[in-house]
C-alpha cells in the first residue's frame, strides 16, 4: 500500500531534512537526570571552587548538570535538597557534574551587610612594575575598604551557594507563565535615548549578577505609541526581591569626613572615557591578595566650581600626614553607591583647601584570575562613569506591570496544554476522516500536522524563543490554517472540473489560494509585532513562523504525497 | 442529494442572505445598546484597563460567591471572583480580578482564611492598560486595512473584494457581541485572537471568490464545490478551537479559543449565505451586462 517512491520526491526529502534538523535542535532527552545550575552565588563556596554561572542565553541542554554529591546520585531537586542535609561543616564535599568534578567546602547561606561609615584596613599585595629596578616587585600596602559583615544562616542546612533546577529534558525554553517566575515591565519616568536605555539595562544586569541571579532576561521594548519599556524576566525569585533589586535607582556620592562634596549627575561637568585619561591604572596595575586578583582603574572627571568649593571647604581643616612616600590628608574621600561605600581614596596634600575642578576617580575590580579581575575592574569603571554622568540610572523606573507565576501552576498548565493540543489534533483528524472516509488522505494530513509542530518547536529551540501560552495558541492557529490548506489541496486535486487539467495545473490553483491565505494571516499579525509592549509578540511570531513553515515546507511535501497516492485513482 | 441542495439554494438564497444580514444588524444593536447603557463598546479586562489579576490554587474547593462578598467588604474597588476548573470539571482554583493596584490585601485575606497552594499576581498600571487598549484598536484597524489591501491586490476587482471585507467585519462583530452577551472581559490575548480572526476567517471567502470568479463552470456548481471544501475547513477549525476551549484551564487560551470559535461559527453564514449571495448576484449582473 505505501509507495516508498514518495521518499524520492525532492519536496518530501526537504521535509524530512527539516524534521531531522528540528529534532537535533530540540535535542530531546526524556531520561535527563540531575539538577542543572541556574546561577552561582558570588562569593559563595561554589564560586570559590571556580564554578561559573551559565549565560542566561545559553541553550538549556548545554547547562552544567550536577549528577552526584559525595557519590550520592542526584536525580532531581529533591535528591539535591536531601544531599545538602547530609553535608558536614568544614568537610570538603565532592560534586560531580557532566563537565567535571569539584571539591567544595560547604557553608551556611549568608547575607552580606555593609556597615555604614565603618572601614577596615586590609593588606593587599600587588605586583607593581618598578621602573628604576626595571622589574616587577611585590608591594604590600594597607588599603582601607568598607567593613562588611557576612551573616550566616546557621539554622538552615549547609549549602554550596548554587541555585539549581531539575535538569532540562530538551532545548525548548518554557515561557514564564509555564515555568514560574516573575516578569516586570518597567517604564522610565522620562524619555531616554537608546544609549541611556542600554546603560540602564547594563547596570541592572550587574546588580542582579551580584546576587547570583543569572537566569534573568532584560530587554528593551518599544510599542506602537512610542512608549519605552524595559522587560525583566526572572525565573524563581519572589516578587518583593525582584522589586527591590531592580527599582533602586543607584546614586553616587563622594564624601569627605562624612560631608557630601559632590554627587553624580548634577555636580559633574565632564567624565573622561577615552584611553588617555581612563582605564586600568598603569602605576598600580593588577595584583594578588590571598587567593584573589584585583586590578585598579582610574579616570579623570571635572566637577563644577561650586562642588570644587565644597571640596576645598571640607579639606581645609584637615591635617597633612606622611605615608608611603607621599603627603596625604588625614581623611579619605569615600565613594558611595546606593549608600554603600564602594571605595575610599587618600587625598593628596596639595589639594588641601584648594578648589580644584579636576579630580581623578579610582576604584578596583576583583576576580579569581588576572583576566577576570581586569574585566571586573573595567566593568566597574564603566558603571561608575555612567553613574557619574547621569547621576544614577538615568531616570527613575516605574513598575507598570508585574506578574508572578508559581512553578506549580505553570506545571499544571504544561500538562493540560499538552492534553489540549493532542485532543484538538484528534478532533481535526476525525473531521477530515469523516469527510473523506479515506485513511490514505487522513493519514498524510495527520503526519503533516505533526511535522509542522515539530518544525515550529525546532525553530523555537534554535532561536531561543520562549514557548509561553500565547505561543502555544499561535502554534494551534498555525497548524489549524495548515489543515485548511491541505483540505484546499486535496479538494482542488480531486475536484471533477480539474481532472482535465494536469497535476501541475491543479497544484498551481491550490497554491494560489494558499498563498493569499498566507499573506492574509501574516498581514493580520504584523501590527501585533509592535503593539502592547511586545507581550503578544510570542503569539505573532509563532503564528508567522508556523504558517511560513506550512506554506514553504510541509504543504509542498503534502502535495507530493497526495499526488503519489491519488494519481492512479483519479 | 447534491442537486436538491443546489435547487434549494437557487430558490432561497436571498432569504438566507437576509438571515445573515439580520444577525449582522443584531450584533451591531447589541454593541450599541451596551454602549448606551455603559458608555463602553467593550468590557475591558484588567490587562486593558489596569488593576490586578490574582490566580489562586487551593487545596480545598471554596465557595466563590462567599469569597467575593467577603472581599467586597474589604475594598471599595471593583472586585470579581471566578473559579477555574480542570477539563474534568473539578475546581482547580479561583481567579480574582480587581481594579486595585495593590493585591496584598487579597493575598493576606486568602492566606488567613483558606488553604492556599499557590498564588499568582499580575498587576498592571492603569496608564499602561489604557495604552494597550489604544494600541489594540490601532492594531485591529491596521490589520483590517492590510487584509483589505491583500484581497484587493489578489482579485483586482473592487466589488467582490468589498464583499470579502464586509464578511470579515461580520466575523468580528459576532464574537464581539457574544463577549458582551456572555459578560466576558476582553484581555490583550483576546485582541490577538480578534486579529487572527481577520486573517483566518476570510480564507473561506477567498476560496469561494477564487472559484466563482477565476474558474470555469456554472455559478451554482462552483459555489457548491467551494462550499464542500470550505465548510470542512471551518468545521475542522471549529473542532480544534472548541476542544481547546473546553480542555484548557488557562484563561488566556480560553479567551483566544472562544473568540476564534465564535468567529468561525459566524463565518459559516457570513461566507455561505451573505458573501455567496452577494457574489452570485454580482456574477449574474455581469453576465446580463455581457449578454445585453
Amino acid at each position: 500500500m505505501v509507495d516508498l517512491k514518495i521518499l524520492k520526491s525532492g519536496r518530501v526529502i526537504m521535509l524530512l531534512i527539516f524534521l531531522l534538523l528540528s529534532i537535533v535542535a530540540i535535542y530531546p532527552n526524556p531520561w535527563a537526570k540531575g539538577v542543572a545550575i541556574r546561577g552561582v552565588i558570588k562569593e559563595g563556596p561554589a564560586y570559590a571552587s571556580e564554578m561559573i554561572s551559565p549565560k542566561p542565553t545559553s541553550a538549556p541542554m548545554t547547562r552544567e548538570v550536577i549528577n552526584s554529591v559525595n557519590n550520592i546520585p542526584i536525580k532531581n531537586i529533591e535528591d539535591y535538597a536531601a544531599a545538602l542535609q547530609t553535608l558536614m561543616p568544614n568537610v570538603t564535599a565532592q560534586i560531580k557534574t557532566n563537565k567535571g568534578s569539584y571539591r567544595i567546602i560547604p557553608q551556611y547561606r549568608f547575607e552580606i551587610f555593609t556597615v555604614e561609615n565603618e572601614s577596615v584596613f586590609e593588606n593587599r599585595t600587588s605586583e607593581v612594575y618598578n621602573s628604576t629596578l626595571n622589574k616587577t616587585v611585590n608591594v604590600t600596602e594597607l588599603v582601607k575598604v568598607p567593613k562588611r559583615i557576612k551573616k550566616y544562616k546557621e539554622n538552615e542546612s549547609l549549602d554550596f551557594g548554587l541555585s539549581v533546577y531539575n535538569a532540562p529534558k530538551s532545548n525548548l525554553r518554557l515561557g514564564l507563565d509555564l515555568q514560574g517566575g516573575t516578569r516586570v515591565l518597567l517604564q522610565p519616568a522620562d524619555t531616554v535615548t537608546k544609549d541611556q536605555l542600554d546603560n540602564i539595562i547594563q547596570s541592572m544586569e550587574q546588580r542582579l549578577n551580584v546576587y547570583g541571579i543569572s537566569d534573568v532576561v532584560i530587554r528593551p521594548v518599544n510599542d506602537l505609541e512610542g512608549n519605552q519599556f524595559i522587560r525583566v524576566e526572572i525565573a524563581g525569585l519572589t516578587e518583593e526581591e525582584v522589586k527591590n533589586l531592580i527599582t533602586s535607582q543607584g546614586k553616587f556620592e563622594a564624601k569627605v569626613s562624612n560631608k557630601t562634596v559632590f554627587m553624580g549627575g548634577t555636580d559633574i561637568t565632564y567624565v573622561c572615557k577615552t584611553a588617555e585619561c581612563s582605564g586600568i591604572d598603569p602605576s598600580q596595575g593588577c595584583g594578588q591578595s590571598q587567593n584573589q586578583w584585583f586590578c585598579r582603574f582610574r579616570f579623570a572627571i571635572s566637577i563644577t566650581p561650586a562642588a570644587a568649593q565644597r571640596q576645598a571647604n571640607a579639606t581645609k581643616d584637615l591635617q597633612i600626614v606622611s605615608a608611603e612616600g607621599g603627603s596625604y590628608l588625614n581623611e579619605t574621600i569615600d565613594f558611595y553607591l546606593d549608600d554603600q561605600q564602594v571605595d575610599s581614596l587618600r587625598i593628596g596634600a596639595d589639594l588641601k583647601g584648594r578648589p580644584s575642578t579636576d579630580i581623578e576617580i579610582s576604584g578596583s575590580g576583583t576576580g579569581l584570575t588576572q583576566q577576570a579581575a581586569l574585566n571586573d575592574a573595567l566593568q566597574n569603571m564603566k558603571k561608575m562613569q555612567t553613574i557619574l554622568i547621569t547621576g544614577s540610572l538615568p531616570v527613575k523606573l516605574n513598575v507598570v506591570k508585574m506578574d508572578t507565576i508559581s512553578p506549580v501552576l505553570g506545571k499544571e498548565f504544561v500538562n493540560s496544554t499538552f492534553m489540549m493540543a493532542l485532543m484538538a489534533a484528534i478532533a481535526v483528524i476525525l473531521v477530515i476522516f469523516i469527510k473523506y472516509r479515506e485513511i490514505k488522505i487522513a493519514l498524510p494530513i495527520a503526519i503533516t500536522l505533526v511535522s509542522e509542530i515539530v518544525i515550529i518547536l525546532g525553530i523555537a529551540a534554535l532561536i531561543g524563543w520562549n514557548i509561553d501560552l500565547a505561543a502555544i495558541a499561535g502554534i494551534i492557529v498555525a497548524v489549524g490554517t495548515g489543515v485548511d490548506d491541505q483540505i484546499v489541496i486535496t479538494d482542488e486535486t480531486l475536484r471533477g472540473e480539474s481532472q482535465v487539467l494536469n497535476w501541475k495545473e491543479r497544484f498551481k490553483r491550490a497554491f494560489s489560494i494558499i498563498m493569499v491565505a498566507y499573506a492574509l494571516t501574516v498581514a493580520a499579525m504584523i501590527p501585533l509585532l509592535f503593539a502592547g509592549a511586545g507581550l503578544l509578540k510570542g503569539f505573532a511570531i509563532t503564528s508567522i513562523i508556523g504558517v511560513s513553515v506550512g506554506v514553504f515546507i510541509t504543504r509542498p511535501a503534502y502535495a507530493a504525497i497526495v499526488e503519489r497516492i491519488l494519481k492512479g485513482k483519479y | 442529494m447534491k442537486q436538491k441542495v443546489m435547487d434549494f439554494y437557487e430558490k432561497h438564497y436571498r432569504k438566507l442572505m437576509l438571515i445573515s444580514i439580520a444577525i449582522f444588524v443584531l450584533c451591531i444593536a447589541v454593541i450599541a445598546v451596551h454602549h448606551i447603557k455603559t458608555g463602553e463598546f467593550i468590557e475591558k479586562g484588567i490587562t486593558l484597563k489596569g488593576g490586578s489579576l490574582v490566580t489562586v490554587q487551593l487545596n480545598t474547593p471554596v465557595d466563590v460567591d462567599a469569597i467575593q462578598n467577603e472581599l467586597r467588604k474589604i475594598t471599595p474597588e471593583d472586585i470579581t471572583v471566578k473559579e477555574f476548573s480542570s477539563s474534568a470539571g473539578a475546581q482547580l482554583g479561583i481567579i480574582i480580578e480587581t481594579t486595585s493596584q495593590d493585591a496584598t490585601f487579597i493575598k493576606d485575606f486568602l492566606n488567613k482564611n483558606h488553604d492556599v497552594k499557590t498564588i499568582n499576581i499580575e498587576t498592571i498600571g492603569p496608564s499602561l492598560g489604557e495604552s494597550f487598549f489604544k494600541q489594540a484598536i490601532i492594531s485591529v484597524i491596521i490589520a483590517f486595512i492590510l487584509m483589505a489591501l491583500v484581497v484587493l491586490i489578489y482579485f483586482r476587482l473592487l466589488v467582490p473584494s468589498g464583499y470579502i471585507v464586509l464578511c470579515a467585519l461580520g466575523d468580528i462583530l459576532f464574537p464581539w457581541a457574544m463577549l458582551l452577551l456572555l459578560n466576558v472581559k476582553l484581555s490583550t490575548a483576546g485582541v490577538a485572537a480578534l486579529l487572527m480572526l481577520i486573517g483566518y476567517s476570510v480564507d473561506t471567502d477567498i476560496l469561494l471568490t477564487t472559484r466563482v470568479i477565476k474558474r470555469q463552470g456554472t455559478t451554482t456548481e462552483k459555489i457548491f464545490g467551494a462550499f464542500s471544501t470550505g465548510v470542512i475547513m471551518t468545521l475542522a477549525a471549529m473542532a480544534a478551537t472548541g476542544i481547546a476551549y473546553l480542555t484548557t484551564p488557562s484563561e488566556v487560551l480560553k479567551q483566544i479559543m472562544m473568540i476564534l470559535f465564535f468567529g468561525l461559527v459566524a463565518d459559516l453564514w457570513n461566507t455561505w449565505f451573505l458573501n455567496t449571495a452577494l457574489l452570485k448576484s454580482y456574477v449574474d449582473r455581469k453576465k446580463e451586462q455581457q449578454n445585453g
